[in-house]
């Protein structure tokens, strides 16, 4: 989108965005800590960019001015830097806040339970989708994308479970989200959905898919934390809480027992403005960018609405849903290493494309970032991405991989379809095919790797030491 | 013809003939006593049987063979057919029927005995019920059937349904299903069937449909039309499974979730015909509706044989005082309103007034007789001065002077009520039985008669008038009341003429109704008058009798409406829409129309000889609720409301009661909308302002389970 067209008046104090940071627990043993130092998951590179900067990057080209990162406390040094540092781009203003959990899954409420309630405590991701136009006149708009279906031939239990997605009621005619299918109903009944016939009286022509999932962003008018802070029980954002949200659409005795949240009238002047803010903050081209844009990221962004006046109501009480179409690019949330895998794919084949409608050659040249020392002999594929200050030895190939910067890799190293983060060192010899190495691992000499994945800092012994299949490398 | 063409491409295309069933009988008890003498599918929709409506629908469709499936009253409806047009030689319809045993107890037993009679000898066939009314080309059903058929052979059956709204009229509330559909390939992956009463509360969806589809419709808005296309599998169907007996609840229902039988079922959502099923007394008054408005062109009434030679559509008012006798004689004061069908030979006297209302042929009505909303069967006779609203007269009914006959009653054919009668809402009235005269009927009706005599010691039949021969039939449940199907005794109220009046003041739990009723119209663009629809009877393009007429009926639309929205709780913009389009509809000034609201919104609030304390709570709440409405109705002013509420103030009692309060709300709603000044009385916990607008949909459902 152009930045320029938005006018800085409506970019004041119109949303505060809330990222979540969590432990990515689901990404281990990638987000386990390198010894004393921790790996945050908004710190994992996709396409060696932290997942940090595509939310950020998305959240300013949405014309979102102020920024709230929650993150775990023992994040926070590296992830202050990292704000701080020069390699973000970013001119958001962000505020750090941390909580403090001696658990890797938090169960203590955060200290702020004032500016942010506790259900927004899980660990979320984003796919950096552009706010929907709807949602004005929403209380919550919740972005939802086609579920991905890995390849063919890819066993998925090599990578963990991918999280399945729940069953939605919505009505296309409305854009309203009716009923989000929960675990706990699941327990109640196995075999079947239950719908309120309050709903299919309301809302007579609905849609029922379980083929999409919750990108994890959500715009939330104000009243929204005014009603999270009603119910103290909810752990979850997305399982509890907009579960019960969409009920009190229709269910008659929650309507009447929220009556002052639903009823109040609209505000000719806040509702203009919000609309005139989101519009252009959802002016098309800005999924049109690139793949870039619609990378996922791994925070959770709320962005929402703080207008200085809180009284001011939402016009109508309404839970909107935005499907994001396939076409517009995949959306996918890295939640799970194969998610990650992919969307590293997805950057590279991208660039490879983009390389060769720009450059006309037959072979275009692969993405290298300054400092890299490539030996002459060394054959990198176009598909393949090369971090700063990374040595590549004579004979070596790389394709389909992403490596991080400040890796050495030695002599006749064969690395296919796989991810190096930052500082690993493979020796000469070894093979990769489609390993996740962390940071700092040492591979050592004709060692043959295949889907691996390793924590930072990890060394493999040299000589033919050969791991096979979804191989937790863990700690020594 | 229309249906010549769709004849001769079928001929054309597949060589095969058409044949169809006609399920004639009901199994259900709906329309009792009506139906004590005579099978439903024999019951004159616009004077004109039921049954013909149904042949008319299928020879639309190019049916060659019709077979009719009787058990009750056998011997009548051959007659029916043996008269009826499609008897000649040349019709193009062969109609035959058949005599099922008695013990064929449910439609399932009749399918079975299609089965074991080897009848369907085409590959694909159409299955109907007795009571259907359709302009649908089933023909074009018929061909989507056949070329599913090809590429999949286990798509058995396709069901035709038809989109409406929720509340749509012809939809009827005691039985709505619930359809979840792929909306690429119309399967129907699951059927739920849904009462009003028990009150359902969820729908349960199988969680396995979404196995095989990514994503399925959910749909509550159709109407099941009653029209199958079946393969001839179908019949070995039910053979092999002995206990399937309704078609919808137990046959789709069971092949939808056998894991052995692996067929599909579709749907056919049609658009722009109209199809309908006669099921009860409140669809027959819709149907009807929807007939004199010509919405099912060509099936009106006008174009069938028996119904043409004997009706017009409005009648002349003034028929010339040389007319042959046989005609009836329509008396020159006689108010004829739009909608009403009079048959042939009827006599109407001096002063009376017909209001969208059909009356049979040779019937007799006197001199300052009101008959509403209501149908007069065939020679009936209606002595001076009585009133008859909302409820169907059998045929040969005498009902004597000065009666009244009110919302909801039905009299059984021969009965003999008044003078003076004063009949209760929801009567139901037939003679006793005679032995001998019924042979053909079976075991059942007898001794369902019987004991309605038996217990007549208990009814107090004073209302019923000196000269009465009637015999009362008894509202009250059976013993073995059957919840799981719609014939259960308090899902049937539902389904009664005049229901959605009166049903809410009974005790049960009422069923949301979320939309106006009237709203949607499932015929657009089928012809100009759709936007009519908005209220039941409005009235459509035909002139207008006089202006105090327009007056009147306009007064009494408005009276129907609020009763409407009242009672099933609309949110105070859908009231207020709907009283929009009648002012348009009707021409009025919107002084009359907020004099309605007024005097309506007046009437609603209780009187109470309590403390003033709880009157005062009481009618605010009733304001709270309504008061809107007002104001919503196009243009707010205040002065006038107050003008208006002071005028009745003199003409009734109560607002003298309620008067000073109203007033002191309305200006409290309407000057300050931060409710600032709190009352002194603490009976009501949120605030006027707040319900009025949050209320919009209170039904009485609060069990419902809350997460905290």
């Amino acid at each position: 989108m152009d930045i320029d067209t938005v006018q800085p008046a409506f970019q004041k104090k119109e949303f505060l965005a809330v990222l979540l940071a969590g432990f990515g627990n689901e990404l281990l043993p990638l987000t386990s800590d390198n010894g004393d130092e921790p790996s945050p998951k908004a710190l994992l590179p996709v396409a060696n960019k932290p997942l940090l900067e595509y939310t950020l990057s998305w959240l300013e080209q949405s014309g979102i001015k102020d920024v709230l990162l929650i993150a775990p406390t023992i994040h926070e040094s590296a992830l202050h830097h990292h704000i701080n540092s020069d390699t973000t781009a970013s001119n958001l203003s962000i505020d750090l806040q941390t909580y403090d959990e001696t658990t890797s899954h938090p169960s203590a409420p955060p200290s702020f339970s004032d500016t942010l309630p506790p259900a927004l405590r899980r660990t979320l991701s984003l796919s950096p989708y552009r706010l929907e136009s709807t949602s004005h006149g929403a209380i919550v708009s919740t972005c939802w994308y086609p579920a991905y279906a890995p390849e063919k031939g890819i066993l998925v239990d090599e990578w963990g479970q991918i999280p399945t997605s729940p069953a939605l009621v919505w009505d296309p005619k409305t854009d309203s989200l009716l009923h989000v299918d929960t675990p706990d109903e699941l327990d109640r009944n196995a075999e079947e959905y239950g719908l309120k016939m309050d709903m299919l009286s309301r809302y007579p022509r609905t849609r029922l898919s379980s083929s999409l999932q919750d990108s994890h962003v959500y715009v939330c008018h104000r009243k929204v934390l005014q009603l999270l802070a009603q119910k103290p029980r909810f752990e979850s954002f997305r399982q509890d809480f907009i579960p019960w949200l969409c009920k009190i659409q229709y269910q008659p005795s929650k309507r009447r027992k929220y009556a002052e949240f639903i009823s109040s009238i609209p505000n000719q002047t806040t509702y203009l403005s919000q609309s005139l803010a989101l519009t252009h903050s959802t002016t098309p081209s800005a999924a049109a960018q690139s793949v870039a844009t619609l990378v996922p990221l791994e925070e959770s962004s709320t962005p929402t609405t703080t207008s200085p006046n809180s009284s001011l109501p939402p016009p109508t009480f309404k839970v909107t849903i935005t499907i994001h179409k396939s076409e517009d690019g995949l959306a996918l949330r890295i939640n799970n290493l194969y998610a990650l895998l992919e969307m590293n794919r997805v950057f590279l084949s991208a660039h490879a494309q983009s390389a060769q409608r720009v450059g006309g050659k037959a072979t275009p040249a692969p993405q290298v970032q300054g400092g890299a020392l490539v030996d002459p002999k060394a054959q990198i594929s176009a598909d393949t991405m090369l971090g700063g200050s990374t040595q590549v030895g004579e004979r070596t190939v790389c394709k389909k991989s992403v490596i991080g910067r400040h890796c050495i890799i030695g002599r006749n190293v064969k690395i296919v379809g796989s991810i190096l983060l930052d500082h690993c060192v493979v020796e000469d010899g070894a093979k990769l095919d489609g390993c996740i190495l962390g940071k700092n691992t040492k591979v050592g000499s004709r060692s043959e790797l295949a889907r691996v994945v390793s924590c930072g800092g990890y060394e493999v012994g040299g000589g033919g030491t050969s791991l096979f299949w979804f191989i937790y490398v863990r700690r020594q | 013809m229309a249906s010549k063409s769709g004849k001769e491409k079928l001929i054309d295309e597949e060589q095969e003939v058409l044949q169809a069933v006609v399920l004639a009988d009901s199994w259900n008890r709906r329309f009792r006593p009506l139906t004590t003498k005579k099978p439903r599918c024999l019951l004159p929709i616009c004077n004109a049987p039921l049954l013909d409506w149904t042949f008319e629908s299928l020879a639309l469709a190019g049916v060659q063979e019709v077979f009719v499936v009787c058990r009750s009253y056998s011997e009548l409806i051959i007659q029916a057919i043996n008269s009826s047009k499609w008897s000649k030689p040349n019709s193009g319809m062969k109609i035959s029927p058949i005599l099922t045993a008695k013990e064929t107890y449910s439609a399932g037993d009749a399918m079975r005995d299609i089965y074991t009679r080897g009848l369907v000898t085409s590959e694909d066939f159409i299955l109907v019920h007795g009571d259907l009314v359709s302009n649908v080309r089933i023909d074009e059903v018929v061909r989507v059937h056949k070329e599913r058929r090809r590429k999949n052979k286990d798509a058995i059956m396709t069901v035709v349904v038809k989109e409406a709204g929720v509340g749509h009229r012809t939809r009827s509330r005691g039985d709505s299903p619930i359809f979840v559909v792929d909306s690429d390939t119309s399967e129907c992956l699951h059927y739920e069937p849904a009462f009003a009463y028990p009150k359902k509360k969820l729908a349960h969806i199988p969680r396995e449909v979404l196995n095989e589809h990514k994503q399925v419709e959910v749909r509550y808005d159709l109407i099941d039309c009653g029209i199958d296309v079946c393969s001839s599998e179908v019949p070995s169907l039910f053979q092999d499974n002995f206990d399937y007996l309704d078609i919808r609840r137990d046959f789709v229902h069971g092949v939808l979730t056998s894991d052995l039988l692996m067929k599909n079922i579709h749907i056919y959502v049609e658009k722009d015909g109209y199809a309908a099923r006669v099921q009860d007394t409140k669809s027959y008054e819709s149907v009807r509706f929807t007939f004199l408005s010509r919405w099912t062109f060509p099936l009106v009434p006008t174009t069938t044989t028996q119904a043409a030679n004997a009706t017009s559509t409005p009648p002349a008012r003034n028929t010339s005082p040389n007319r042959p006798p046989p005609l009836g004689t329509i008396s020159r004061s006689a108010q004829i309103s739009r909608h009403t069908l009079i048959g042939a030979s009827t006599s109407i006297g001096d002063n009376s007034r017909i209001v969208a209302s059909v009356i049979g042929a040779n019937c007799v009505i006197g001199s300052g007789v009101v008959i509403e909303d209501s149908y007069v069967f065939e020679g009936t006779t209606v002595e001076s001065g009585c009133t008859v609203r909302r409820s169907i007269v059998g045929s040969g009914v005498v009902v004597r002077e000065g009666s009244e006959v009110k919302e909801g009653v039905f009299g059984g054919d021969g009965v003999v009520v008044g003078p003076g009668a004063r009949l209760r809402e929801f009567e139901r009235l037939s003679v006793p039985w005679t032995r001998g005269e019924g042979e053909g009927s079976d075991e059942d009706e007898d001794s369902d008669v019987e004991d309605m005599e038996t217990s007549q010691g208990e009814v107090d039949k004073s209302t019923l008038g000196a000269d009465s021969n009637a015999i009362v039939w008894l509202d009250k449940p059976p013993e073995d009341d059957d919840l799981e199907s719609p014939e259960n005794f308090l899902n049937r109220r539902y389904m009664r003429l005049g229901a959605s009046l009166n049903v809410t003041t009974m005790t049960m739990p009422r069923t949301p109704s979320p939309s106006p009723p009237k709203r949607t119209t499932p015929d657009s663009d089928y012809d100009s008058h759709t936007d009519a629809s908005v209220s039941g009877r409005s009235d459509l393009g035909a002139s207008l009798s006089s202006g105090l007429m327009a007056d009147k009926e306009f007064r009494s639309e408005v009276r129907q409406s609020l009763e409407r929205a009242f009672a099933e709780d609309h949110s105070v913009d859908n009231a207020a829409v709907e009283l929009k389009t009648l002012r348009m509809a009707s021409n009025v000034p919107l002084s009359r129309v907020r004099e309605g609201v007024v005097s309506a919104i007046v009437e609603k609030i209780p009187v109470v000889e309590e403390a003033a304390k709880q009157r005062v709570g009481r009618s605010r709440r009733t304001i709270g609720r309504w008061g809107e409405l007002i104001n919503r109705i196009g243009g707010v002013d205040a002065v006038e409301t107050v003008t208006l509420l002071q005028r009745m103030k003199e003409n009734y009692r109560k607002t003298w009661i309620v008067g000073a309060q109203m007033i002191h709300q309305l200006d409290q709603q309407s000057s300050s909308e931060e409710e600032s000044e709190e009352d002194d009385d603490g009976d009501d916990d949120k605030p006027a302002g707040a319900v009025s607008r949050s209320a919009e949909a209170s039904d009485g459902d609060d069990e419902d389970d809350e997460d905290d």
